[in-house]
């Protein structure tokens, strides 16, 4: 069925389901629909299941935007915003698929509370989109990875059933861990409809530290220095000449930066000082460091708009530590060939480079191409991801057969494609 | 996708035509003569684990390699056998016993750390590497490996693996899962498939995170990376004491509150105090209502003021006393009689009962006053020593095995004291896992949907239930499609 069709048919049925102003033909075809309920969510599933629709899930839009979803549905979560539970005493909360990181942080900020992820873009991004991409920002250094504070999920399953794993509590190993299999799983296995988090206490003071290099491998050796050391910054963020130029073209620098983030008492505080030597160029603190950190946590996308829209592509590289000079050399002498621009800037202490390539020319999607291929000869381990690709692993997944069979138990008739796993 | 009923008695009878003989043979063939166990006296000694349940396995393998691993895997489907994989045995949910007709695949052979990469803070293992011998042989280079079960000095990383282990240092540093990077598995169908690797995140789904905790009910891990930590610069171990449980158990909110998170906070009561104190002569005060054993690591800076916080919350909560580990040899001792509590209560009665309920914290002093409740309704003596940090109940309820009617007490205060951390927003399992012990609790928790989804996925890898069947998901509602009769008394006791 075409998308055309789509829209006078199953527009109807929609709006029985979530009513008429919750549900919007598109103009392209296809139906926009913004369900208020994890029961409206399963129904919505269960009728694309029915006549076949794809579905796709939207959220804030940061990576993929819901206009350029090319499901049959496009489901947005913008309604999913209730507190389910919040337990400021206990550090946990649980909160709908649609509600943006930066609102999580306005609940639970005044009680000096915080949530551990600081993706790009945190009023516009939800819980359900940062989820499903397994996104981060700097904060991944010092709090880990989205699963690392996960505690439940809740969702619907491509074929239509409404479930949960884990639950309320942050140790609980009843069942299999639903949360790691979706978390980053680009909504091609269920919608996720809300989800509970341990939280961690907000910080009273912090400071970061400055570091300049003149060139990559400077600035990498000076991060080995801080991860061997008993610092536990934090925020550990690389960020390139390159990347300094797309933020600022005003700037003539030409220096790699390390931004060292700490957290404690002055005497803490001195002991960084201590610790980091003459290596730190600059201290930051107060709004100049909230801002310096917003301005690297949203680069690229704050400036070119929503998902990749604009002529930028960005790739998040991870892999281990030791790899990180070769990813980053390898991927500089790839753009000086081809003529690009990138910008690169990542959580270093962890092996992640995130590469925003700019090109210069008409074939972008060639220099991105042979970006990839290059990385994908560098050493098995790389994990590459596209933000925003339709297929969001460039390099085919050594996994995929296992995925394939993961995405056939939840998803048996391929309903939600708003992403694929090729 | 799913097993149907006739599948499943399809796939029994067909075990039951093949004479163990003959599959004993084949086993041998890919193992080598000295690799397999199959007489009576040898095989006693693995139809338990440090649970209550029994079960003997017609075989034993000890498979050297991965290759191994996938014939026998092989083997079992097309004979038509089920296998349980078995680390060292320590598990306390039966997770490691042997289903009825099975074949226990042991890894005593696979015990080898493969390679240490200190640069990525990384190492390899086979999954019979001991957990304890894993930190041990990375101290050198000032790397640990987090996870630290009380039974770490035996359990292996393997065994970890499957059930998503814990341990009193979870509360800062997550459980197995937030350590494991990469997975080497063999499905049920043979294919050996490689998940993760050493990056911090992978390409595709997170099957890595997904097979830790699987229970050994999805594929048999063969190879393991796991992270490692650095050595903190500082530890500050206190030793809090106070005259009633409620004030103990009311401070590890406030610790929390105040915006400590510390590396470790153990609670004991003071019955369970005397009883380990006698037992490991760790310097535990005979007198107390309760102890909480709090520990503090990193920046010596930082560690200072966090001791000087926590130690003015313990005074606000009214501790009577609030000591600190000297020194090294000082700390080792205070946790010499936390790991070895468990032991220490063999010296009471013949056998103990230890459930791994989780409460949020808050909860805890409520529930605890519920356990004394329990205890006293039943006329049993229940012990408790637990992760209180992160709200993980480890009630130990003494009992004598030998009298079937005290077991069954013994097992309806259990439920009794799990309903209750269900009923608060807590969960039935916080690091022991569900396989055996629990797996008609979980219909406390999970809708039938949720299982039903679960279900689904064991389903995509292990349709035939050749691994581990009878473990996890609840016979009771969903008998049909996960378990066959038995004739075992204690399984055929719960509808296995």
């Amino acid at each position: 069925m075409s998308t055309a069709e789509v829209s006078l048919d199953v527009a109807r049925e929609l709006r029985a389901i979530c009513g008429d102003d919750k549900t919007r033909e598109r103009p392209a075809g296809g139906v926009y629909v913004s369900p208020a309920t994890a029961e409206e969510v399963a129904a919505i599933v269960r009728l694309a299941n029915e006549r076949r629709l794809s579905v796709g899930a939207a959220g804030g839009s940061t990576e993929r935007g819901a206009v350029e979803l090319n499901t049959d549905i496009v489901l947005h979560t913008a309604q999913l915003t209730e507190v389910e539970h919040y337990d400021h005493a206990d550090l946990t909360v649980g909160v709908g698929a649609g509600m943006t990181v930066a609102q999580l942080n306005d609940v639970v900020g005044a009680d000096n509370l915080m949530f551990g992820a600081d993706p790009p873009l945190q009023e516009r991004c939800t819980i359900g989109g940062l989820l499903s991409t397994a996104a981060h920002g700097p904060l991944r250094h010092g709090y880990g990875a989205v699963r690392d504070y996960c505690i439940g999920v809740r969702f619907v399953t491509g074929d239509g059933r409404r479930a949960k794993g884990g639950g309320r509590v942050v140790k609980n190993v009843a069942g299999y861990d639903l949360m790691k299999l979706l978390i980053g799983s680009y909504g091609t296995l269920a919608v996720i409809t809300s989800a509970s988090f341990k939280l961690f206490p907000r910080p009273r003071q912090t400071r970061t530290f400055l570091g300049e290099f003149a060139k990559a491998n400077e600035a990498i050796a000076f991060r080995d220095r801080v991860v061997r050391s008993p610092l536990a910054p934090m925020c550990l963020e690389l960020v390139s000449a390159g990347a300094r130029k797309m933020m600022r073209p005003e700037m003539d620098e030409d220096a790699w930066v390390v931004c060292v983030r700490a957290a404690g008492s002055d005497a803490v505080l001195g002991r960084y000082r201590k610790e980091l030597g003459t290596a730190i160029s600059r201290e930051v603190d107060g709004e100049g460091e909230r801002t310096m950190w917003k301005v690297l946590g949203d680069f690229p996308r704050a400036m070119s708009g929503a998902g990749n829209i604009g002529p930028d592509v960005t790739l998040q590289v991870t892999g281990p530590p030791s790899e990180t000079l070769a990813i980053v050399e390898t991927v500089q002498t790839t753009a000086a060939e081809s003529g690009a621009e990138v910008g690169m800037i990542g959580r270093a202490g962890v092996g992640h480079v995130q590469v925003t390539i700019r090109g210069v020319s008409q074939n972008l999607a060639e220099q991105v191409r042979t970006i990839v291929e290059r990385l994908g000869q560098l050493r098995n381990g790389l994990s590459v991801k596209a933000v925003g690709a339709q297929n969001p692993w460039p390099v085919r997944p050594a996994s995929l057969e296992s995925m394939r069979a993961v995405k056939r138990a939840l998803d048996p008739n391929n309903i939600l494609r708003g992403r694929e796993i090729a | 996708m799913r097993i149907t009923a006739r599948d499943f008695f399809a796939v029994l009878n067909s075990m039951r035509l093949m004479p163990s003989a003959a599959f004993v043979g084949e086993l041998q063939r890919i193992t080598g003569h000295d690799a397999v166990l199959d007489r009576p006296d040898d095989l006693m000694l693995y139809e338990y684990d440090a649970g209550v349940r029994k079960c003997t396995p017609v075989s034993v393998v000890f498979p050297q390699n991965t290759q191994q691993v996938a014939q026998i895997m092989k083997l079992a489907s097309s004979a038509g056998f089920p296998l349980v994989a078995r680390g060292a045995g320590t598990g306390l949910s039966g997770g490691a016993i042997a289903p009825e007709g099975g074949v226990v695949v042991a890894f005593a052979r696979m015990n080898r750390i493969l390679e240490v990469d200190a640069a990525n803070m990384r190492a390899v293992v086979q999954p019979g590497v001991v957990n304890q011998q894993l930190s041990d042989n990375v101290a050198h280079l000032g790397l640990y490996f987090a996870p630290d079960p009380s039974s770490q000095k035996a359990c292996t990383i393997g065994g970890n693996v499957a059930e998503n282990s814990g341990g009193p240092h979870t509360l800062a540093y997550g459980v197995t899962v937030n350590h494991v990077t990469g997975l080497r598995v063999v499905l049920p169908s043979g294919e050996v498939v490689h998940f993760g690797g050493k990056a911090a995140e992978c390409d595709g789904y997170d099957l890595t995170g997904f097979m830790v905790g699987s229970e050994g009910t999805v594929g048999i891990v063969t190879e393991i990376t796991v992270r490692l930590l650095r050595r903190p610069e500082r530890i500050a171990t206190l030793l809090a004491i106070f005259e009633t449980i409620d004030e103990g158990a009311k401070t590890v909110a406030a610790i929390t509150a105040a915006g400590v998170t510390p590396a470790a906070l153990e609670m004991l009561d003071g019955w369970t105090l005397r009883a380990v104190e006698a037992a490991c002569h760790a310097g535990y005060p005979l007198d107390a209502g309760a102890v909480l054993l709090i520990e503090l690591e990193g920046l010596a800076e930082q560690v200072e003021e966090q001791a000087e916080a926590v130690r003015a919350v313990c005074f606000e909560q009214r501790a009577r006393e609030v000591r600190r580990a000297k020194d090294e040899n000082e700390r080792t001792l205070l946790w010499k009689g936390r790991k070895n509590a468990f032991a220490a209560l063999g010296r009471l009665a013949p056998s103990y009962y230890s459930q791994d309920g989780v409460v949020p914290r808050t909860k805890i002093p409520a529930v605890l006053q519920f356990i004394g409740s329990v205890a006293e309704k039943y006329g049993l003596r229940i012990g408790n020593i637990f992760h209180a940090g992160d709200g993980n109940l480890h009630p130990l309820i003494l009992f004598d095995p030998r009298d079937p009617a005290q077991l069954e007490l013994v097992q309806v205060a259990s439920r009794d004291i799990l309903e209750r951390c269900v009923a608060v927003g807590g969960s039935i399992t916080g690091e022991h896992g569900v396989g055996l012990e629990k797996k008609n609790l979980m219909p406390l928790l999970f809708t039938d949907n949720d299982l039903d989804v679960m279900l689904s996925l064991r389903n995509a890898f292990n349709a035939a239930g050749v691994l581990n069947p009878g473990k996890l998901f609840p016979t009771t509602r969903m008998c049909r499609e996960t378990s066959g009769p038995s004739t075992n008394p204690v399984l055929q006791a719960e509808g296995m």
